[in-house]
């Protein structure tokens, strides 16, 4: 029996990633996933330590169900996403990858109006900090997160 | 999933490489039970290829042209930390072109852009794990990083497995490239081995004769939990 390989170690995506994962459609289509018909608009900003737009970045959403997803940061660091409506899990999960980022960054979107009280991860993360991951609904039904890199209220990232 | 093994990895704070010190996190990351990761993963297939997807040579070519550079062809097998194959992975590739130039709005580089290269391509493994795909050699770059850094010639990967624990982008860079060495993104691998595994082997057991030389890249994900075997 063959000794056990390690996986093949990260590297950024640097700051042309849309070229491979966000191609325009002139060489290569997009990859695409239809959006659920009856789904929910998630977005928000990505800041950096120092508050900054992160404008560079990809964010990928993996929901229950199979239903996947992503997004290209703008220039104001805007993300953007269609999922399903919340169904057994109170989440969606969030990776994502940029210049600067050794290793694609896995956090969640905790849906407010769902019931977290029986969800694990969420017990195990400081009190103070779980309200890095509950997005606030608006007046559109739309759900809104912003995600910091760092500096005093940086979002939960999680080792999964 | 079998546990991320970090050290493998470079850390989020890399300060050689500046672009790392505002994006790194600096709290621990929160521990998730395998047993409450979500496994799945989005499923992709031959629909998502297009016919020159692999091709990059001529996927952005007007008729009857092709991107300029030394024809290569990059393959290798998607495996396990098992070593099995992992069919169906879906590979995402992007680079410059052989002049160290990237199609893309926010590159200014001095060196031209190829009209028939885009730089992008996209294949699919095959029951084995195996893939493949024909482009140029790429071009090295300079970067904003101090007065005088490069990029190595390189590809970008992104990889989906079956599981989505397993998604990963890393970069591919070229056997006996004296780049390497020099350059801040690579010395954020943590060890020697980490950039051997991210270094391809020039294969010329696998060269097209008369038309491209081969390169040798062999990606590994996370694999399943092995199950405790019974004597
Ligand atoms: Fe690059």
């Amino acid at each position: 029996m063959s000794a056990p390989l390690r996986e093949t170690p990260s590297q950024t995506a640097g700051p042309f990633l849309h070229i491979g994962m966000m191609p325009d459609g002139a060489a290569m289509r997009p990859l695409h996933r239809a959006a659920p018909a009856d789904g929910v608009l998630l977005g928000g900003g990505l800041f950096d330590a120092e508050g900054a737009p992160v404008a560079d970045a990809l964010i990928e959403m993996m929901q229950e169900g199979g239903v996947w997803a992503r997004c290209a940061t703008d220039g104001a660091g805007a993300w953007s996403l269609r999922a399903a409506r919340p169904g057994a899990r109170p989440f969606v999960d969030l990776w994502i990858v940029a210049r600067g980022i050794n290793l694609g960054l896995h956090t969640r979107l905790y849906f407010p109006d769902a019931d977290r009280s029986a969800d694990n991860a969420m017990a195990r993360i400081p009190v103070e900090r779980r309200e890095t991951l509950v997005a606030s609904k608006g007046a559109d039904g739309a759900y809104r997160l912003d995600i910091r890199l760092g500096g005093p209220h940086e979002t939960v990232f999680f080792d999964a | 999933m079998t546990p991320r093994d970090r050290s493998r990895h470079p850390p989020a704070l890399t300060p050689g490489y500046f672009s790392s010190v505002h994006r790194a996190p600096r709290e621990a990351l929160v521990p998730l039970d395998p047993e409450e990761a979500d496994l799945s993963g989005p499923v992709f297939g031959t629909a998502d290829i297009g016919s020159l997807d692999h091709d990059l040579i001529r996927n952005a070519a007007r008729p009857g042209e092709m991107a300029i550079g030394p024809r290569i062809l990059v393959h290798g097998r998607v495996l396990d930390e098992a070593g099995r194959g992992v069919p169906g992975a879906l590979l995402e590739i992007w680079q410059a072109n052989a002049g160290g130039r990237y199609r893309h709005a926010r590159d200014g580089y001095l060196a031209p852009l190829d009209p028939n290269f885009a730089g992008c391509g996209r294949v699919l493994t095959d029951g084995e794990g195996a893939y493949r795909f024909d482009t140029v050699m790429p071009g090295a770059y300079p970067f904003p990083n101090g007065p005088n850094a490069w990029r190595p010639a390189h590809v970008h990967f992104s990889v989906f497995g079956w599981a989505f624990p397993q998604r990963l982008v890393t970069q591919m860079y070229f056997e006996g490239d004296p780049m390497i060495r020099h350059c801040p993104i690579v010395a954020t691998l943590p060890d020697a081995g980490a950039v051997e595994a991210l270094t391809a082997r020039y294969d010329p057991a696998n060269d097209r004769p008369m038309d491209a030389r081969a390169w040798r890249f062999d990606i590994v994900l996370r694999g399943r939990r092995a199950t405790p075997v019974e004597p």
